[in-house]
Order: structure tokens, then sequence, then C-alpha cells
């Protein structure tokens, strides 16, 4: 993540100089419209606990577990009561930054910076007495070598991915790749080419992917397919690839100041990013984020994914599709307004979004102000009008609504505003966006239902982040959209 | 003889200064004399001995030995500035204002003063080399010092000052005189740590500061130390974009610099801004050009601004050119410089009159328009040192200031003087005839005070109330205490008390009452006040100084005779245990929520972070703590703490059936475990700082040992760090454990045995193989050796049993801290051996030095770490610089053990 390569250690870059806080990029101003669907409440924090949330996960008996960079396990209860006046309970202590936590089995699986350790209380007073180290395998030995985790797969592994060194180089152990731990404590490495990985979960089909930042090789903050095999773009990895058994350094590495699409068609275990989100726009250092199965307790954005944002203290959504192969998706605004850097997210078993993190005194900006917090979004029952959905078709897009539209004013070609464009491949930091298109609506169709619309364009470009505006679409009921954008990273067309 | 010589001119100029001395002079101060409620007897009596009168008129009686001692003079070439020191023997009221240092030379005329003050200056510096000279001073560490000077104590005795410098309480101040003038930096931060090398009867005491602080300290006193030089310049960092003055910005250091070429300023990396100011030399009047190329910054001459770029993060830097007409001479100049932003850079050069574009020659640059003397150094004239040393013993110098090695002159004996004469008379009567004694400029008070107390001062012993009395006074204790009968924090300075804690109110901020402190504190504690400068208090910025064993060890005593309380009947305790764990539960939430208010062993409660608890047994005595605790407000009548037997009747009657005297022994009982008492529900874990009360601690993360360390306290105080990447002991250490920031520890405490990276284990194939360790590229080791860490359990006491994996033989590692007579905490460690099958010879490596010893036959010496093999196995010196001390291991099929101690 960009964000903790400078915030965390002491800088290798002043990068600080590029990012301040006044210049965090333009607010969405959705905020206090959003309060009205999806409200945020507190989760009050004692003054004596030293919170710093960096995961959440939720015990079989309801209580929230809250893993911390202090390298705490709070259990606390009481955190999804409507007003909320919540114990807390110091389950484990002593660990190495906390940023995975699942239970499985009678024990909490967690990821610190070191290992995956299973930690469980055997004498059954409330209190961890056994840290079972299921890995260390990987390499530690520099700043910024972070590890984050999934929940377990259905096999009961952990996806972990581990940020380089000092974010920019690969000097340790599968520094930059993603492994599973197995329930049995093996080692399988599954990926190479990460950057600085933030969070990693799968989404409703299976399949694991991680958030990555923008930052050398990365145009900007992308989701990133866990491909077994795959190389996802940051070559410093290529070293480890002796260290994997059955697995082969790729050919070739990628030129710099390319395009995606051109290098992998020259890198074939090169995986695109699934989406691309575009910087500021859509975030700036994304973090952790959930797959929302909720069974529609948390409004009508079943099996979508969100992400918390650590730089602007917002809450994003993504939807993602699998293409000739290939994972690809959009990304829609969700809320803003969040009171502190947002690490990690939870959906409670009563489907609401747990959201928590913190600031640093590190002078890395952060939008929400607060050291730390631990927030709660509800829904409040009432369906937004919002862009539920975007699907590739061969020749445009299949739009979904959450409500239905004005079909007079979906079935005009004004009503839309599609551009593209892409990222500079690079091994420079970050990128602008370049290649700039605009594309013509030729056709647009509702559909019967009036809950989508089928959107036909002159042409599809691929690589390229197709970038929406809604601006002009209204209900049925004449209503505005909640948010206006959306953002489609076409890696594939339909074969038609 | 010169005095004989000059007697004869006297009348004349004596009048005139001694008239002086009568009008404009202060008295000599004592700070905490005139405003102290003490008899005028025992005020009289301070004065003799703040005067050291006794130093010239002997006396066997007990206030010759508390008298208070002139500063040591032999070093003071290396202390005091030279001009200061002869205008000081010259005119000690005049510079000093307030002094106790009498004018020795009142009877003379100016030529023959300057003449004396000349000679016994050389005198002086002759005695000993030095290596004085002036800093320039670094007013952002005096602004520092500014706030410290004003908020730790210096200003009880020393008079506050606005913010031009100027002494706001000097009548009721110990006098400082002119500090910049008198001191170098080096020499007064030298002074401040241990004032009592020079000043042995601590008076003046020591404040033990972080040295830090004493530099600030120095540096604010002496920021009008003038020293030439070309620009002076300030520092700062952070986001000097949004402008100096914002929250995110920092002074980091000031003082002078060559010129404006930035390698000067010593930044390599990221944003700051210099401010620049001092003169700049114009040659020739006419036009000359000014070439500017920077992202932001003001350039200000001689009031104009020529250059004026607002600073952002985000502009390069462009180029700039001015041409202004300018006048011979010198002009004022004042350049802020921005280096922040892509590409940041600064180039300013300059043409004019006869001279071509270049840069601004540091010669042409000048910090003041004002010529500034350079300091140097004192040469000491031999005939003038000799002459120096003649006038030090005629003079009576040499009466006072007693480790310079000369003779000093008899004088009347004490028992013969007479109120109102010699030195105590008034000056004015003077007149006619050689002055005889010195003169101190006291005020009619204080000579009556020292005329009614000659005598009884030889003749009455002091009571045991008037020497606590008289010792209160003559240090100044009631500056910052209270005690009834003697005196208090005067109502002007009561201000000057400052907290970090407000919401702890007074008590937070004032130091306590030395009203009944006898019946309060055990002798043992009040020792370590006194005498060690132990403090509980942290929260006060004020701080207990140090004034000498010698000075005041003495009080111990007299307030553990003077002071009496009623004895409280103490109750019966039936089971201690139950006791115990009856004050545990009063402690925390449920109970009293004691530790809501209060810290405890170190760790912070949830509110007012007052007084740790964790102490208090070692420090009060029980009879108190009962008085105390059933009404607290007879002791601080302001005081915050609420009493929980209101009415006799406690609030928590469900407790020891209610009894108030069985609550508080509980507590007490509780409370006297001290650090090692059960943790109270409800603490505060914000702290960094990680304590270990009865169950261990752990901490994991980089830092120590590397970046898979583990760092475990044990309740018995010693500490261990085990490297989980090689799954070794890295280190031990005692007493505190560690520090904590975000997945890194830090060992604290000291005793430190470190062991050096490397497995514990290993198959050699010969003796003479290395031992092999993670080097940076040996990337899969150790696991390429068999070696899997496995994690760790707890037991009861929240012990962790490392397990970890050696090829197919699985490792229990535990270390129980246990404490062995005599020889404190000890750890023994077990390894616990699982095999599938016998193993071939393997072999552990204990330790690593240049200096091991097998001490006997189960006992070997480890550098500083000794280990005692106490299961059946043998150890193996292997010879080499360094050595290694090996255990051989041949474990059979299934389960064994090695099991070693070690003490440190």
């Amino acid at each position: 993540m960009v964000k903790l390569r400078s915030i965390l250690t002491v800088s290798l870059f002043s990068l600080s100089s590029l990012l301040h806080a006044e210049e965090l990029g333009k607010m969405w101003g959705t905020a206090e419209e959003e309060a009205k669907y999806y409200p945020i409440i507190d989760v009050p924090i004692p003054a004596h606990v030293p919170m710093r949330p960096g995961s959440f996960d939720f015990l079989p008996d309801g209580r929230l577990a809250v893993g911390t960079r202090r390298g705490d396990i709070y259990f606390v209860k009481g955190a999804m009561d409507a007003v909320p006046a919540p114990s807390y309970d110091l389950f484990a202590t002593g660990q190495d930054e906390i940023f995975g936590l699942d239970w499985r089995d009678g024990a909490l699986v967690t990821t610190q910076f070191g290992e995956v350790t299973r930690i469980s209380d055997t004498n059954k007073d409330g209190k961890a007495d056994r840290y079972d180290t299921l890995s260390n395998n990987w390499g530690y030995a520099e700043g910024h070598e972070f590890a984050f985790s999934s929940k377990h797969d259905p096999d009961g592994n952990v996806w972990v991915a581990l940020g380089l060194s000092g974010s920019y180089k690969s000097h340790n152990l599968f520094r930059g790749w993603a492994v599973k731990v197995t329930p049995d404590g093996k080692m399988i490495p599954v990926c190479s080419g990460l950057r600085s990985p933030g969070g990693v979960g799968a989404n409703a089909e299976g399949a694991m992917f991680a958030i990555e930042s923008q930052g050398p090789w990365n145009g900007c903050c992308s989701l990133k397919h866990l491909k077994p095999g795959g190389f996802l773009g940051h070559p410093a990895s290529y070293n480890w690839y002796p260290y994997a058994p059955g697995m082969k350094v790729p050919a070739l590495e990628p030129q710099s100041r390319s395009r995606l699409q051109i290098e992998k068609k020259r890198i074939k275990e090169l995986v695109p990013p699934v989406i691309r989100f575009p910087y500021i726009k859509m975030g700036r250092s994304i973090s952790g984020f959930q797959l929302n199965q909720t069974g529609g307790k948390f409004g009508p954005f079943e099996n979508q994914l969100f992400f918390g944002d650590y730089t602007l203290s917002l809450i994003l959504r993504a939807t993602t599709e699998k293409i000739n192969g290939v994972w690809q998706g959009a990304c829609y605004p969700f809320r803003e307004g969040l009171s502190t850097g947002i690490m990690n997210v939870e959906f409670s078993p009563q489907g609401q979004l747990i959201a928590g993190g913190f600031t640093t005194n590190r002078q890395w900006p952060v939008r929400g102000t607060k050291p730390y917090a631990i927030q709660r979004i509800d829904w409040s029952g009432i369906v937004p009008f919002e862009v539920r959905e975007i699907n590739i078709r061969e020749d445009g897009f299949m739009v979904h609504f959450t409500k239905p539209i004005d079909k007079s004013v979906a079935a005009g070609v004004g009503t839309y505003e599609v551009k593209t464009y892409t990222h500079i491949f690079q091994g420079a930091y970050g990128s602008p966006e370049v290649d700039q298109t605009d594309l013509k609506v030729l056709k647009a169709v509702p559909s019967e239902d009036g809950l989508s619309v089928r959107v036909y364009l002159d042409k599809l470009i691929e690589g390229h982040i197709h970038d929406f505006d809604f601006s002009s679409m209204k209900s049925r009921d004449g209503g505005k959209l909640l948010h206006t954008k959306a953002y489609y990273t076409v890696n594939e067309i339909p074969k038609k | 003889m010169l005095y004989q010589r000059t007697t004869n001119r006297f009348s004349h100029t004596a009048l005139l200064v001694l008239g002086l001395v009568s009008t404009l002079f202060a008295h000599p101060i004592v700070p905490g004399l005139e405003a102290s409620k003490i008899s005028a007897e025992l005020k009289g009596r301070v004065l003799i001995e703040e005067m050291n009168c006794v130093a010239c008129h002997g006396s066997d009686s007990s206030f010759a030995k508390s008298s208070k001692k002139a500063p040591r003079l032999v070093d003071i070439g290396s202390r005091v500035n030279p001009s200061y020191l002869k205008s000081f023997i010259l005119d000690p009221h005049g510079v000093k204002p307030g002094t106790t240092m009498p004018d020795t030379m009142a009877g003379m005329d100016d030529e023959e003063k300057g003449e004396v003050a000349e000679a016994l200056t050389h005198f002086l510096l002759s005695q000993k080399k030095n290596d004085f000279a002036l800093k320039v001073p670094d007013l952002v560490s005096a602004n520092k010092g500014e706030k410290l000077f004003h908020s730790r104590g210096c200003v009880s005795c020393h008079s506050p000052r606005d913010a031009g410098g100027k002494e706001t309480m000097v009548k009721s101040s110990a006098p400082l005189g002119d500090l910049a003038k008198k001191y170098s930096h080096k020499s007064l931060v030298t002074f401040l740590k241990d004032p009592h090398a020079v000043r042995p009867s601590g008076r003046m005491p020591r404040l033990d500061l972080p040295g830090g602080e004493v530099e600030s300290i120095a540096e604010y006193l002496l920021r009008d130390t003038k020293v030439p030089g070309h620009l002076s310049y300030t520092l700062y960092r952070g986001k000097v974009w949004e402008g100096l003055g914002s929250d995110g910005v920092d002074a980091i250091r000031g003082g002078q610099i060559a010129d404006f070429d930035q390698s000067r300023v010593g930044v390599k990396r990221g944003d700051y801004a210099v401010d620049y100011e001092g003169w700049i030399h114009i040659l020739n009047s006419g036009e000359h050009t000014f070439y500017m190329e920077f992202n932001g910054g003001k350039f200000v001459l001689d009031g104009e601004s020529l250059f004026d770029v607002s600073p952002s993060q985000r502009k390069r830097p462009r180029k700039f050119e001015k041409t202004v007409n300018l006048d011979a001479g010198w002009k004022k100049l004042k350049f802020t410089y921005y280096k922040t932003g892509p590409g940041a850079k600064l180039s300013l050069e300059w043409s004019g009159p006869k001279f071509k574009r270049g840069a601004i020659a540091s010669a042409k640059l000048k910090v003041s328009d004002k010529p500034v003397v350079a300091f140097k150094r004192f040469e000491y004239d031999k005939g003038l040192a000799v002459s120096g040393r003649k006038h030090f013993a005629a003079l009576g110098c040499a009466s006072c200031h007693d480790d310079v090695e000369v003779d000093s002159g008899d004088y009347t004996p004490f028992s013969d003087l007479v109120g109102g004469k010699g030195c105590i008379s008034k000056p004015v009567k003077l007149v006619g005839g050689r002055v005889k004694h010195p003169e101190f400029g006291f005020s009619d008070m204080q000579r009556d005070l020292i005329s009614k107390a000659l005598k009884p001062i030889e003749q009455k012993k002091l009571t045991s109330h008037e020497d606590i009395h008289k010792t209160l006074v003559s240090f100044n204790c009631v500056a910052c205490h209270q005690r009834d009968g003697v005196g208090e924090i005067s109502a002007e300075r009561m201000d000057l008390f400052t907290g970090t804690h407000p919401e702890l109110g007074d008590q937070g901020r004032l130091p306590p009452t030395l009203s009944h402190v006898g019946a309060k504190l055990k002798p043992e504690w009040l020792n370590k006040v006194l005498l060690e400068g132990k403090r509980q208090r942290p929260y006060m910025n004020v701080v207990m100084p140090h004034y000498g064993g010698e000075n005041i060890g003495h009080l111990t005593k007299l307030f553990g005779e003077v002071d009496r309380l009623e004895s409280v009947k103490l109750p019966k305790i039936e089971s201690i245990k139950e006791s115990k764990n009856a004050g545990y539960h009063m402690i925390g939430p449920k109970g009293f929520s004691c530790v809501a208010c209060h810290n405890f062993n170190g760790d912070n409660s949830s509110g007012a972070g007052a007084l740790d608890l964790a102490h208090i047994t070692k420090s009060l005595k029980k009879n108190w703590f009962h008085l105390f605790m059933k009404n607290p407000s007879r002791f601080h009548a302001t005081g915050i703490m609420p009493s929980f037997w209101p009415g006799g009747k406690s609030i928590r009657p469900d407790v020891l059936e209610g009894k108030p005297d069985l609550q508080i022994e509980a507590l007490w009982a509780y409370l006297e475990d001290g650090v090692r008492a059960k943790k109270p529900e409800g603490l505060s874990r914000q702290s960094n700082d990680v304590r270990v009360f009865d169950k261990a601690e752990i901490v994991r993360g980089r830092g120590t040992v590397g970046f898979r360390g583990i760092g475990v306290g044990y309740p018995e105080r010693i500490n261990l760090a085990f490297d989980s990447e090689e799954m070794a002991l890295r280190l031990l250490w005692k007493n505190e454990f560690a520090s904590i920031n975000h997945g890194s520890f830090r060992a604290k405490g000291g005793s430190r045995i470190a062991f050096p990276p490397g497995i514990p284990f290993y198959k050699m194939k010969t003796l003479d193989d290395n031992w092999p360790y993670k080097s940076k590229t040996s990337y899969a080791f150790p696991h390429n050796l068999g070696y899997q860490f496995r994690g760790y359990r707890l037991d009861d006491k929240q012990r962790p049993t490392f397990q970890y994996m050696y090829g197919e033989v699985a490792i229990d590692d535990f270390f129980e801290d246990v404490v062995k007579d005599g020889k404190g905490a000890i750890f023994k460690r077990t390894f616990s051996f699982q095999s599938p099958k016998a193993q071939d010879l393997f072999h552990f490596r204990v330790g690593v030095s240049d200096a091991i010893k097998k001490l006997s036959d189960d006992f070997y010496q480890v550098g500083g770490l000794k280990v005692r093999i106490t299961s059946d196995h043998k150890g193996l010196i292997r010879e080499g610089s360094p050595g290694d001390l090996l255990i051989p291991l041949r474990l059979p099929k299934g389960k064994s053990e090695l099991t070693l101690e070690y003490q440190w």
C-alpha cells in the first residue's frame, strides 16, 4: 500500500512531498445523501485500550475480534447493538502487527509480519495460551515487509500477500509473492509480481485477489488476481522462482514505459489487474476488503466486494466477472466521511459493515482525523438509486441499477458519457492517465423491468479503464443517482 | 605595602563608594529568609551562616559546620570569563546586585582597585590551565530552555524573566547577574550538572535533569552571548510550505553560518526552511543586481523586499532577477529560504559596480553592523599573578575561598564580635579611617538580625524544631513546600508551578506539604528523596533537586523526631491471602476504582494519572496510610481524593464485612506486593513501556534481536529475547522489561548478556566446523537444516515454552525464572526432546566468548554468564577467538531432557 510505505517506517524516498493533507483530492460530496441509506455509527473505544485496528473477524458467539498493530487481539461484545456500548476483553497479546484474522476450528488464525499463527485458548479462561506457528517460512528482515492474509479458502488455506522489501526491492525470500499456508503448516508459493499489497480476499466465485497500491509498475491502486503460476506485474520478485518447487521464472521481464495490454501479450505469465481504481477519484491507498454475502441484509449489493481506503477514509465497491478466462470488473463509489484511515472491513452476521483503522503520527496525511476508530455502516433499509453493476458485452455494456430507471431518459444516447484511458506500465512510480479517448454511444436499450440498460458503443478498448458518467440518468420516480460514476477495466472483450 | 600607601587617599572615594553601597546596592539576598515565619533570632542565625562569618571569625560552635562555604576558585578559569571575573572582583554589588560576596576593596580608590582586581584576576587564572571559549547561542534550543527554566524549578529561587529577558522578581530571588558575560555554554552546563563541585554547601542544588534539558537551559541563560560571524540562521523542518508558524513545522536549531551555500545547512533529505539574518557590505554605491533561483522564499534587503515567492511543494525552481540602487555601507539582510518542491534548489548571486556576477562571499556578510569582539584567551602575567596572590591573602579572600591554598589572616574570634561593629556597622561611620572589613551591603534589618544573634548563636543549642526550621529556610525548601510554622510557596510564585496533568488540580503541580512529613514517610524513603533524588510525581514539571547528604541529610532524623500523629490500632488479619485478594478487588473497577485515577506500576490509569500506587507502601508509614485513607481531606484540604468510608461506613459493605480498618489494611496488604502485585483490572495499556506484574509479558517483532524476535519479561525481573527465525536465545537482561512501538520492541533494563547469531543445535562434520548462522543471502536458512518454528504455549504464569523442530526431533524449550539463595533470579532452562529414533551425535551451543572457563565439572563461565549443566551432560570448550561452549548430545529414541541454569 502506498501509504504504509511512508508511514510505518522511515521512508526511503521523500514521497511525502508529493502528497499532503491539503491535496487529498476533492471529496465526492455525497456523504450527506449517503447517510440516509448507509448511516455510520461509532463503536466507542475505552481510553485504556490501545486500539489500532488492522483486522477483524466475528466469533461464533457473535463477538467482534479485532487484531491490532500493537499485536493484541480484543474480543468486543456489543459492537453491533443499535447504540453500541461495547466491552473489550483482551484475548491475546504480544504479536507483531496483526493484518489477518479468521476464526476456524476453535482458534484464531492470525497473520502477523513474520508468520501465520493459530492462537487458541485451551484452558478456556478467556485468554489465549497457545500460539502455534503454522508457517514463518518467508523472508522477513527489512522494513515495509508487510504480510496481509485472506480468510480461509474452502480447503482451509489462508493466502498471504507479502510486500516488497522497503516496498521497492525484493531482498528476502518470497517478498512480492502471494503464498498460501495450509492447515498443517505447509507454505505453497502461488504467484509473483506484487508490490505492496494491503488486503487479500476471494470473490463470490472463490477466486482469490489482493489489493495493490500505486507505485512502480502500478499506475494506480488495483485489484489483482492471485492466479497460481501468475506474474502480477512487478518484476522485483523474479529471483524467488528457484525456491518455488515446480515453478519456472518467466522467460521475459516487462519493458518499462509500455502498456499492460502490450506486455501481457509478450509475457504469457502476466496477469493484468482485475480492476484499476483511478487515482484519487477512487481512493488512493485502498486497504482490506470483504465480500458481501449477507443475504441482502446490507442492501442491494449482494456478492460484491467492499474496500476500505486509508488516505481518503472511504469505502469503495466493486464487481468482478471472468471474460475469456481473465478476471476483470468495475468499481463504484460507496461511502465517504469515515473518521480515520480505514485499514480493514468486515461484514457482521447481522449484515453490517465494520470498518476501522488509524492514522499515524508520521505525517502521512489522512482525511479522517481520528487517531483510531472502529465504525459501523448499517443499511437503513432504504434502497438508494445506484448503478448496481456493469457487465461487459462484445459491443458495449449492460448496466444494472438498483431501482427502475426512467426508460425514456435511459434510451437517450446523450444520457451517457463514456471516456477511456489507461496508464503507462513502467518501473517509475505511478502513472498519469494516458491515451484518452471518448467513446460514442450508438444506442441505449432499457430492459423491460427498467432495472438495466444495454449500452452499445462504437468500440471497446482493450487495456483501458472505461470511465462512465451517468449524471443525466433518472429513476422512474424522477430521482437522481446517489453516485454517478463507475469505472470498468477492460482486460478482455467477449468474443462475438 | 600597598594598603598603607593608599590609606591616606581613602577618605574621599570611600565616602563616594560607600554612599552608593547604602543607596543603590541591593543587600545580600537569602531568598527564603524574609518571607519565612521563623523567629528573628533564627533569621539572624541563618544570615550568619549564609554570610559565612565564621570563615574569618573562627568559632567551635555548631553553626561553623553548617555555614555556607564560598564557591571553589581553583578551576575558575574554565568556568568564568576573565573579563567578568575582574569586573566582579572590582565591584561585586554593582555587577551582581544581591550577591553575598562582599566588596573587599571598599577602602581603595579607583586606580588602586583596578590594579588589585587585575592582579587578583591574573592570580586566579594562573592556578590551572583552562579552555574557556564562547559558543554561538542556539536560539532554538534557547526557546526550549526558556520553558524549562520557568517550569523545572529554577524560578523557585531565581527570578523568572519576561520575554525580553528582564528579571521580574529581583527582590525575592537569588541573584544571577549577567550570565552571558560570566559563563561559556560549556562551563555553565558543567556547573549545572554538578553545582556542588563548585558550591559544596548545596544552596544551589543539583537538578539531575536530562542532559538535553540542561543544555537548553544554558542556551537560554546565555542567549545574549555575542560571537562574531557572518550570518545568523534558524533551521526549520516539516511542512514548511504551510508557513514557519504552522503546526507541522518544528524549529530544529539555530546558530551562525558562513554563507548561503545549502551544503552548510547539513540536511541531506526532505523539506526544510532556513531563516537567515545578517548584514551585507556594499563597497561602492550604485546599481546592484541579485540573481535568485529557488522554489520559494523571501529576501529583504535594507527594508525592501527583493524576492517574495510563496513556498509550495508543487512549484519547481524558477529564476528571478532584481536590480536595486544601494549606497555604500552595511545593509540589513533577511532571507527565508524554503527547500521544498520538486527539484528544490537555491542559487543566489549578485553583481554590482566593479564586480562581476558571483555568489555572495562570506567576507561580505556579518551578523551585526556593530563590532563584535571575538573572545581572546587570557594570558596571565606571572608578576601580576604573584602580586595577586598576596592580595588574595591580605584582603581575606582566602578565608572563604579556602580551596585556594593561600594562608588567610587572623581576625577577631567570633566570640568577641560586638553587634553593630565591623562588617555589620553602617558604612557612613567609616569615614576617616582605613576600611578594615569587607563591605556586605547589609540592610538595616539584616544588621540588626545579625547583631542580635551574635551571642545566642554561640551559646544556645538548637532544638530539633529550630534545626528543621533553619535548614528549610537556608535551603529555601519553603520556596516549594509548605510547612506549618516555617513558610509556604509565595503568592507571586504560585502560578510558576505547572504540571502535565491539569486534571490533578493543585496536587498535580505543587510539591507536597512537609507538615507531618516525618509521620507520613518512612525514613528510608525520605533518605531516598533527599539523598538520591527519588521522585514519585512525574506529572509535576518542577523536580525535587539534590542538596547533598552532608548538607541536609540530618532532616530525615529530625522529621522523625518532631512529627507525631496519633497511632491507629491496626486490625488483626486472619488470612493474609484473603486480605490481599480483597485489596486486589477494591483497587479495581469493581471496588473503589483506585486505578481510575492512580497509575499502577508505571501503567497509566484511564483517567487522571495520579500517584503510582505500586510504590506507596515503600514510601508511606502504614499508620499514616490508615489515617489518610479514613479522611483524606484532613491532609489535603483541597485534594481530589474522595473518602471511601464517609462517616466511617464503607461504600463497599460486601467486602470484608464492610469494616473500614480491615478494608484499609487489605489495600495495604495488596499494595505491599508492589510491582509484583496481581495486575489490577482496568489499567490502561496505552503506554509503550511493557511492565511485568505477577505474570510474564511477551512482545514480538523487529528490534532487539532481529525481525522475528520474541521478548519475554518474567515476574522475577529477569528477561530474555528469543529469535524465532533461528530458534535461539539471543539476549538476557535484568530489571525493566521492554518498550514497544508498532511491531517493534526494545529491551530496557540492564546487565545484558548477548548471544551471537546462529542456530542452537548443529550436526558438525568435524569439531573445527564453523557454527552456521543466517546470513543476508542464506535465504532458506535455517529451514534447509531441518529447523521449523512451531510457536509457543503459555503456562499459568504466561511463561512460554518455545516449540520447534530440528529435523525429526521435536523440541520444547522452557525457561523458568527462579530465585536462588543469594544469587538473585536465575533462569532454569529445560529442553525436552522427542525423537522417533536414536539420533547421531550433534551439539548444542551454549554460548560464545573470548573468556570461557570451566569453573567445576558442571559449571562454566562464558563471558559475563555462568552456566550450570544440571542434567547428565558434559560441556565441551572449543578453543578459538572467540571460543564456544558446546554440549554434545546423543538423543535416545523417545523423550529426553537437557537442563541448564543461567546466572549473571
